[in-house]
């Protein structure tokens, strides 16, 4: 007769060897899928709702190419998709591909979390040579650009000719770019604000800097400009600050996480020039209109190609193939290129660029890049490991400049405190 | 932990040999008690306790969730308290525990109050109370509170007819405080059902003799209530400021998880998260996590410590 200790101990023993036999029993996953039992790869981005039903067609259109491959989509904002990742590749989970961004290639790179996409078969015969080593740290390719985009700055036509303001041809100094910011806030009522503050962007700082010939980073990841430079770019906004040339602070901060841009109450926004579908379908704006960032040097307006996005791979992923055939799919694949347009920035592959018809406000894009190209200089290696933090807390120290909590010297030793800091850790 | 009266005296009974038969009953009774208990002493050794322990090691060293950690005994602790950061996020907390939870204990006990009295409708209202508790710690709560004080916002324009024109609370640093307090005194439905069960123990010839004596309400309060439900006062006191140290959810939506404007809803936790899954310094992130279960820890003492002077309990010879 079975007592009541021992049929504990049974049960617990059987629950055990059922479960380490169902463990033995799954066989470990097929490397390769068929139409009749395809393998399913994980893909997440970031974007909004936009870039959401783009990339769920492309995704769709791969499928029916591929019937041995299921992708299964996820995205998230910008913001917490990093946050995302980062709980991921510590337990070990990162998707099989993903979009990625320049700023964190070699956080993920160096640490071994992603793919040597070296090692795998993809096409990118059509990439421009130039355009490629961004993607790769130490003859190694991390990430492979979608497309590219160039900073510039926008501005909507439309309110600035209900306001009576000129528009800008595009050669401008920082003098008079910022006397037509100081006219659109003049004449805007307290409603309409000429930008949101330039000098808190850091991409528009490194392009500043980069017209001056100093380069941000020095090759061994060090800060490549001092102190005084960032003052010397903080100080160039401050008899904006506070006035109706820039949008406040406060009002920003509710409109976040839409733009301010893209919100109406600014005519003009510096940034990238594939932004242009997000803020028309933010806007509702029927027309927007890019031109250069200002130089006080007009042969050096510090402007280069970056990739707006790479697709990568996880370290650990178990279909490598499957999942270079989809990145490969999704870089170089013309239908891939009419679905998504410039919404990712102009297809970096040639078979792509060739194969998509850009019309309307596409065409703005590309024929910008197109304008721009004389003056276009190498794209910066990817950036230092923690730039990501590095960027987030250059925006933050900014506004803390704009909400009057800091000044621009301590703004800026803050900023050195928090940078070096963070240097000196990943070290 | 609770230690099972059976497995001490198991213990104590297994240096004389020859055992009891009542005794090996208990024993038996222990391991099937254990066993049933297992599933949740697995849970909570796997996920709690070693966990903790883990993240203790882990505040000693720099680990970036990548590459192995690496000590570095006590930098992250004594970095700590130079990183400006961090005061700020001490300073934004404390005010928030120091301000929220005595309004939202007073909240709680006034309606409780008045919820007391056998009125109509009484369940109605108390259901009424207490749902914003309910639902209040979810995220959809957060983003309405976060457009009902924007700019234009249904606060702005109330205010604007009064002729007070603060404008949106969201993005104005010296608002978001006060938005996020009354948030959690808007939520008193926890505390005030307790309250509420408290006021029922109290016997209602106290307060009949008391009137007999000619005491008013102020003096019936003082002199019967407060005594009278001080042990629910002190639970709930303790269980409130413990909950406000760990604000985390409201404050992330409400600051798109950047403890912005100006800093001005950066609480300890939330800094706490950025530094470990933004800024990927989980050694760092971890420091910051025992600290605060120090304080917190400390603060409780303080509460125990204190509270034989105003806590009364049934039976008490003071």
């Amino acid at each position: 007769m079975i007592s009541r200790r021992n049929f504990l101990t049974t049960v617990a023993l059987g629950t055990a060897s059922a479960a380490a036999l169902a463990a033995c029993g799954s066989p470990a996953p097929a490397q390769t899928g068929s139409a009749a039992n395809p393998v399913t790869i994980n893909y997440t981005w970031w974007g909004n709702d936009d870039r959401a039903t783009r990339t769920r067609k492309a995704i769709a259109l791969f499928e029916s190419k591929n019937p041995d491959i299921k992708v299964n989509g996820n995205f998230t904002d910008f913001a917490g998709y990093w946050q995302k990742r980062a709980t991921e590749a510590a337990g070990g989970g990162l998707p099989d591909v993903m979009q990625w961004d320049l700023s964190y290639l070699r956080d993920y790179g160096q640490r071994n979390q992603l793919l040597d996409l070296g090692t795998v078969k993809i096409d990118t015969s059509g990439f421009d040579k130039s355009l490629l080593p961004s993607g790769q740290i130490k003859g190694k390719t991390y990430g492979i650009p979608t497309s590219t985009n160039a900073f510039a700055v926008y501005y909507d036509p439309a309110k600035l000719k209900s306001l009576g303001v000129s528009e800008p041809d595009g050669s401008w100094t920082y003098d008079e770019y910022k006397s037509w910011l100081k006219e659109v806030g003049a004449k805007g009522n307290g409603t309409i604000f000429g930008s949101t503050d330039f000098t808190g962007i850091w991409w528009q700082f490194n392009i500043w800097l980069r017209q001056n010939n100093i380069e941000a980073f020095t090759e061994d990841g060090k800060l490549g400009f001092s102190k005084d430079d960032l003052k010397t770019w903080w100080n160039m906004a401050s008899d904006l600050r506070g006035t109706p040339a820039l949008v406040s602070e406060e009002r920003a901060t509710q409109l976040a996480p839409k733009s301010p841009f893209g919100s109406n109450v600014t005519v003009a926004e510096n940034t990238w020039d594939n932004f242009m579908a997000g803020y028309l379908a933010d806007s509702g704006a029927k027309e927007l209109k890019i031109v250069p960032v200002p130089s006080d040097d007009p042969d050096n307006l510090g402007l280069f190609l970056k990739p707006s996005m790479l697709m990568v791979a996880s370290a650990k992923t178990k279909f490598k193939d499957a999942s270079a055939r989809f990145i490969d799919f999704m870089i170089n694949d013309p239908e891939v290129g009419q679905i998504f347009k410039t919404s990712r920035g102009v297809p970096a592959s040639k078979t792509q660029r060739d194969g998509t018809t850009f019309e309307g406000t596409d065409k703005i894009v590309v024929d910008y890049e197109k304008s721009i190209e004389k003056y276009l200089k190498d794209a910066p290696e990817p950036p230092i490991v923690g730039f990501g933090t590095l960027e987030a807390s250059f925006k933050r120290i900014s506004s803390d400049l704009n909400f009057g909590k800091l000044t621009v010297d301590s703004a800026a030793d803050a900023w050195f405190k928090e940078a070096e800091d963070l240097i000196k850790q990943n070290a | 932990m609770t230690q099972s009266p059976t497995l001490s005296r198991r213990s104590s009974s297994s240096s004389s040999p020859p055992l009891p038969r009542k005794s090996r009953q208990r024993g038996a009774d222990a391991r099937a008690g254990y066993t049933f208990l297992l599933p949740w002493l697995l849970g909570f050794i796997a996920l709690t306790v070693g966990p903790m322990i883990s993240s203790l090691y882990l505040s000693f060293t720099n680990y970036n969730l990548f590459e192995p950690p690496k000590w570095i005994g006590l930098d992250n602790y004594t970095t700590l308290f130079q990183d400006e950061r961090f005061l700020q996020s001490v300073g934004v907390t404390l005010s928030y525990v120091v301000f929220g939870t005595p309004l939202k204990l007073a909240a709680a006990l006034a309606v409780a109050m008045l919820l007391n009295s056998k009125r109509k409708g009484q369940g109605f209202y108390r259901s009424a109370f207490y749902a914003p508790s309910l639902i209040g710690a979810s995220v959809s709560i957060a983003i309405v509170w976060k457009a009902m004080f924007g700019d234009s916002g249904p606060v702005d324009q109330g205010l604007s007819f009064f002729g007070i024109n603060l404008g949106g609370w969201v993005g104005n640093p010296s608002m978001t405080m006060p938005m996020m307090i009354l948030l959690t005194v808007w939520q008193f439905g926890a505390p005030m059902v307790i309250f509420l069960a408290g006021l029922k123990q109290i016997p209602a010839d106290l307060y009949e003799a008391a009137s007999m004596d000619g005491a008013g309400p102020v003096r019936k309060f003082f002199n019967i209530t407060w005594p009278m439900l001080s042990p629910v006062i002190f639970f709930n006191l303790l269980m409130e400021t413990i909950h406000a140290f760990q604000i985390f959810a409201s404050a992330y939506i409400i600051s798109n998880g950047e403890g912005g404007p100006a800093g001005s809803t950066l609480f300890y936790t939330l800094y706490l998260y950025l530094r470990g899954f933004s800024d990927f310094r989980m050694g760092y992130a971890s420091a910051m996590a025992w600290l605060l279960v120090v304080v917190v820890g400390i603060i409780t003492l303080i509460f125990f410590k204190t509270s034989k002077s105003w806590v009364h309990y049934s039976g008490d010879s003071k």
